[in-house]
């Protein structure tokens, strides 16, 4: 068992991470190599500067709001919530002076970024299990709402996990101990293996890392190319 | 007046882009081969366009005939 | 299905994939936002006129032979080999798109439906599946630029007898009122074959002193309706070879959006492209025309490759304002409007496709019901074509015409 979390909480996160980094380059650089051809028109009226409103476009999904406002209500909590959960694996690394504008103390795994999350997350499997959206849905849509699903509710339960084991277990110091030994390639999981629910962790861990690694070769590259295509649309 | 005699008369007068060309087409086929099909047209366009659709399509025009705002084409199926 | 087909088809698919056609592919996350924002989808609610789900006909093809997810998991993404039954698929959803981009609209990412379904249709041509009258119509227009000398004569007859009916309709027009082959002239003139697209644009060109000429050739591009880029160019090729052996300084293209849209994608050409309808507006700022007040009410329907794709929605409302007291819009955003539902070919396939397009623009006949207009008024042949059908087919009792019959109708001398 102990070789099992090593095995996904060390090699395989850098696996993971090698194989998204490089796979991402890939895909953009296939792009890039395409050959160009003569763009269509874009949508009018038009409105300038183009970029700019693209990047509305591309952040705010004004053309969901206007014709989907729950499902806008849950991306854009969907995706704050990554966001703000990006973050604070962050200060899971280092104590960034950025990220403490407003002081706060560790808010990670205590559930309710993650919460919310899990409910949006449900909101988008149940919306695929619908029609018309259910026929427009292939096996990797709920794949990878599975995934993100698990990912999320073993990360942001942990806090929870601890009160099985009156706090007496595995917390902050642990997971910033891990995180930071593998920024620093140095590994080191002995921390975070031997409580009582490191199987959350090692769970939460072993998710991500597929979650990681089916980046470049799902939709989940649309969080980049969006910024490209709403810019062709504005013209 | 032509005095050839054809199998099928078709009316293609005043009417939208491109259906001239579109009605002859598929007229010709309701026509056995060798025979022929009169096609009664007002657009100026079809004075070009029927000949350019006999080459391509592979039938014969026999004969343009004006009269007054119309002009009549005969056209004989080879294929 | 033959392997050889087969494998032109898979090099056929290679050739479309630009980098903005990649991301055409790559970017969809099936999210549905698009699905009521096509007239087909929202006229009849089935699966398979959701914008997503006719782009996912290609791009399960593009999977499978594209992507590694496809190559190694094609279950994943259902990805498809191409075999004869997904002939049929795109052909299905390629011609059931009218390319009118109002899901572009919609989209959060703005993918563009009609340049994936540009795919589909390249591959029916490959495999000899597009439909024939499409193909005919471009082979036609192809031959007329490659044997205009020996067909110039009998448009020139053509020409002289619907210079009789302008002349007798609005007098003082000169005894040549449809000027051709008019070397340094402004503007050189692309009508379609009919008359109706010739004898007004004559008369208010005339009205405005405009030196112009007409061309040999008709605007619409069938190469673009069957979705061969190479008769496209070839088509309009001939347009741009005319232009400048006259040394005109701009291509006005008659009210036909296809048409319009082509041409306007042309890139260093030593004239500019305008619309029929721009043209009309400009010479009613310049004073160059003065039009009296025509009674009724009217509504306008915006042309998608006009309005939406080419970004002329000022101009005839600029123009209905001279025209008309009493204008109603038929939808309170133009950038929404509903697609008329013949465009991308299918009316130029005429009674063949006519039951689907009945039934899928009932939204559009919806919409100009509901306008309460006497006169619907449009600036595109296709469009005008398709609500005439409609007109008829729902007994909406309404008259449908082109915004360039309104204005020549309404000229002061």
């Amino acid at each position: 068992m102990a070789t099992l979390y090593y095995l996904i909480l060390a090699p395989m996160v850098y696996l993971a991470v090698a194989v998204s980094v490089l796979g991402t380059l890939w895909r953009i650089a296939r792009l890039l190599r395409a050959p160009a051809a003569p763009p269509p028109p874009p949508i009018y009226p038009s409105r300038k500067p183009s970029w700019l409103f693209a990047l509305g476009d591309a952040l705010l999904l004004p053309s969901v709001f206007k014709h989907n406002a729950p499902l806008w209500a849950a991306l854009g909590l969907f995706h704050l919530g990554l966001a703000a959960l990006f973050l604070g694996h962050l200060e899971l690394v280092a104590d960034f002076k950025a990220l403490q504008l407003i002081p706060h103390s560790i808010f990670l795994g205590k559930g309710l970024i993650g919460l919310t999350v899990l409910v949006c997350l449900m909101y988008f499997l149940c919306r695929r299990m619908v029609s018309p959206t259910k026929e427009l849905s292939v096996p990797e849509d709920y794949l990878l709402l599975v995934l993100l699903l698990f990912t999320v509710l073993f990360g942001a339960q942990m806090d929870w996990a601890r009160t099985w084991f009156g706090y007496s277990s595995m917390g902050v110091d642990e997971y910033r101990g891990y995180l930071s030994s593998l920024i620093r390639l140095k590994p080191s999981v002995e921390g975070v293996t031997s409580a009582g629910h490191s199987f959350m962790l090692v769970a939460h861990v072993f998710f991500a890392n597929l979650l990681i690694m089916a980046f470049p070769f799902t939709k989940l590259m649309h969080a980049i190319f969006t910024f490209a295509m709403n810019k062709f649309r504005r013209g | 007046m032509s005095t050839i005699a054809y199998a099928k008369e078709l009316d293609l007068r005043n009417l939208p882009c491109p259906m001239p060309v579109v009605k002859i087409s598929k007229g010709i086929k309701e026509v056995a081969v060798g025979e022929v099909v009169k096609a009664i047209t007002t657009d100026p366009g079809a004075l070009t366009d029927f000949p350019a659709w006999a080459k391509t399509s592979g039938h014969q025009i026999l004969e343009t005939e004006t009269t007054g705002t119309e002009v009549n084409f005969y056209i004989k199926r080879l294929k | 299905m033959e392997a050889q087909l087969h494998d032109s088809l898979v090099t056929l698919f290679e050739s479309k994939l630009s980098t903005q056609m990649l991301l055409n592919l790559e970017t969809c996350s099936r999210c549905g936002i698009c699905t009521p924002a096509c007239h087909a989808y929202a006229s009849m609610p089935l699966a398979k006129y959701a914008p997503a789900y006719r782009a996912e006909v290609v791009r399960r093809i593009y999977k499978r032979y594209f992507t590694k997810q496809g190559r190694f998991m094609p279950v994943l993404g259902e990805a498809k080999d191409i075999t004869d039954a997904a002939l049929v698929e795109l052909k299905e959803a390629a011609y059931s798109c009218t390319g009118c981009r109002r899901c572009m609209v919609y989209c959060p990412f703005g993918i563009d439906t009609q340049q994936i379904m540009s795919i589909a249709k390249l591959l029916l041509i490959g495999a000899q599946a597009e439909p024939e009258t499409l193909s005919m119509l471009a082979d036609m227009s192809v031959s007329k630029g490659e044997n205009i000398d020996a067909l110039k004569e009998g448009f020139l007859s053509g020409i002289k007898r619907l210079e009789d009916q302008v002349v007798e309709k609005w007098r003082s027009q000169g005894e040549h009122p449809i000027p051709t082959d008019v070397v340094g002239a402004d503007v050189l003139y692309v009508a379609l074959a009919g008359a109706h697209s010739i004898i007004p644009a004559a008369a208010v060109f005339n009205a405005a002193g405009e030196k112009w000429s007409l061309s040999f050739f008709e605007a619409v591009n069938f190469g673009a309706f069957v979705g061969d880029p190479t008769k496209t160019r070839l088509i309009l090729d001939r347009i741009v070879n005319e232009a400048k052996r006259l040394k005109v300084k701009e291509v006005c293209i008659c009210e036909c959006g296809t048409a319009v849209r082509v041409a306007k994608q042309l890139k260093d050409a030593p004239f500019a492209v305008v619309g029929l309808t721009e043209m009309h507006a400009r010479y009613l700022r310049q004073g160059r025309i003065k039009l009296r007040k025509l009674p009724g009410s009217y509504t306008y329907h915006d042309p998608c490759q006009i309005a939406r794709n080419g970004g002329v929605y000022d101009e005839p409302r600029y123009i209905l304002r001279h025209l008309v007291e009493d204008f109603r819009e038929m939808s309170p955003d133009p950038k929404y409007n509903w697609c008329c539902g013949g465009g991308g070919g299918l009316v130029a396939m005429g009674e063949e496709t006519l039951e689907f397009r009945m039934q899928s623009a009932k939204v559009k006949a919806e919409q100009m019901r509901g306008s309460k207009a006497e006169v619907v008024v449009t600036a595109c042949e296709n469009c005008h074509t398709q609500l005439s059908d409609l007109n008829r087919h729902y007994a909406l009792g309404q008259r449908v015409v082109f915004l360039s019959s309104l204005v020549a109708d309404a000229l002061i001398p």
